[in-house]
């Protein structure tokens, strides 16, 4: 059974239509790339599979979750389905331990002494073990965005979304992002990546998905889709990003 | 009969101080727990709930202090019941600073960024638990420097409570000038016991300011 299941979905901003009868599934242990250029509409759908914008047709359905039913209970879905930001979006109030613990003992009622370990357990998996009683504001940019890909890790998520994680980086902090990507994606965690990194694309994704003008125009496996497009526009996007 | 004012009419009027203070104290207290609701209900996800609160934050914003003291004074007795001028300035002064406290947070509960409600949404937490844990720490902050505005404001503003018979510090002054015929020198009493107050609080905000933009 696919884990997500994207059905005839459309979405729009008032008269602007973002995604235009999308139609996508996505199985257990892929790892899905989603390119094309800004305004495609990648980051809206990556944003309609965990319920944070409502769709106006069609059916989104993760796991056994429909999640454009009024009836969902958004809140159950999103234990099991993770998002990681482009801005991070850490709280910056908070040590990196408690933004860490915060879902699991104020949703899943962890105790505190549990919670503390599995945040040392997930930061370990990012690499960022020294740095769990910092505060946000002290870690640079890379260092954030592996804590908020750890603070996702901390309620074992079913799949993973990545809305352009890497593209509010420095050039030289992008590569310990994607190293963690790689190690989560060799564990075989579902994830599901808008990106702008051809190379991670090409060599981690399991499969690529062009949009353009809300639309898939394209899908395929990963070497096979960016090595020979069969759409100009797809071949225009990839002459465009790679030089 | 006229007389000099004296020593004893400062302290009268140091005396009378305390009246201020505690009536500022009651509506503030009592108009920051009533100021706390409106501001939820003002920013809570429901419709009808939020015309309630902009409704009474428009009603109390768009009418006199004063109005409402005498509303409350002469209100009440209209129906049969006898209020004292503390009930009434105490009830009057709560609900005039519930409205502008509830507009004051939720301007600040707004400033917090869209991506934390969005992140913290993310993470699986409720409403309730977003507010509590995420966005009104935030808000905290942002607070401070309005709400101890707004209490400046409030200190100053009890002065309206003397039109009722509530003898405060500027009611007593307006007696002192009455049996010594100085206003100038009485009055500058009255203003340099309100500053004593006020200042005060002004460096107490910008010392929580300072701190809590330091320390997390």
């Amino acid at each position: 059974m696919s884990l997500i299941k994207l059905e005839q979905v459309t979405k729009r901003f008032g008269a602007l239509t973002v995604l235009d009868q999308v139609s996508l599934s996505v199985e257990p242990g892929d790892i899905v790339a989603v390119i094309g250029r800004s305004g495609s509409g990648k980051s809206t759908m990556l944003r309609c599979i965990n319920g944070l914008e409502p769709i106006q047709a069609g059916r989104i359905v993760v796991g056994d979750t429909v999640v454009n039913d009024p009836a969902t209970d958004l809140r159950k879905l999103r234990q099991q389905v993770g998002i990681v930001f482009q801005s991070y979006n850490l709280f910056p109030h908070l040590s990196v331990a408690r933004n860490i613990m915060l879902a699991p003992t104020v949703v899943k009622k962890m105790p505190p002494v549990e919670a503390r370990r599995l945040a040392e357990e997930v930061l370990a998996r990012v690499g960022l073990g020294e740095k769990i009683d910092a505060y946000p504001d002290q870690l640079s940019g890379g260092q954030q965005q592996r804590v908020a890909i750890a603070r996702s890790l901390a309620m074992h998520p079913k799949l993973m979304l990545f809305d352009e994680i890497t593209s509010a980086l420095d050039p030289e902090l992008i590569g310990e992002v994607l190293k963690v990507l790689e190690s989560l994606a060799r564990q075989g965690m579902t994830m599901m990546l808008v990106t702008h990194e051809m190379g991670f694309a090409r060599n981690v994704a399991s499969r690529v998905v062009f949009m353009h003008q809300g639309k898939v125009w394209e899908e395929g496996p990963g070497r096979e889709t960016l090595g020979r497009p069969r759409t100009p526009e797809l071949e225009s996007f990839l002459g465009s990003v790679l030089h | 009969m006229i007389r000099e004012p004296n020593a004893l009419d400062v302290l009268y009027l140091i005396a009378a101080a305390r009246w201020t203070l505690a009536l500022t104290a009651l509506a503030f207290v009592g108009g920051g727990l009533s100021g706390l609701l409106v501001m939820l209900m003002r920013v809570v996800p429901a419709r009808p709930i939020n015309w309630l609160a902009i409704g009474w934050i428009q009603a109390i914003q768009g009418t006199p202090l004063l109005a409402q003291l005498f509303v409350f004074f002469f209100g009440f007795a209209i129906f049969g019941y006898r209020v004292s001028p503390w009930v009434a300035a105490g009830a009057a002064f709560s609900l005039y600073a519930s409205a502008f406290l509830a507009e004051i947070w939720r301007g600040c509960v707004e400033a917090v960024p869209r991506t934390q409600w969005e992140a913290s949404a993310a993470l699986g937490l409720g409403f309730g638990q977003q507010l509590r844990y995420v966005i009104v720490p935030q808000a905290f902050r942002i607070a401070i420097p309005p709400t101890v505005g707004f209490l400046v404001q409030l200190v100053k503003n009890t002065s309206l409570a003397s039109v009722i018979g509530f003898v405060e510090l500027t009611r007593e002054g307006q007696i002192t000038t009455g049996a010594t015929f100085r206003p100038f020198t009485v009055y500058g009493i009255v203003a340099i016991l309100y500053f004593c107050i006020c200042f005060p609080l002004s460096q107490l905000s910008r010392r929580l300011e300072r701190k809590l933009n330091v320390a997390h």
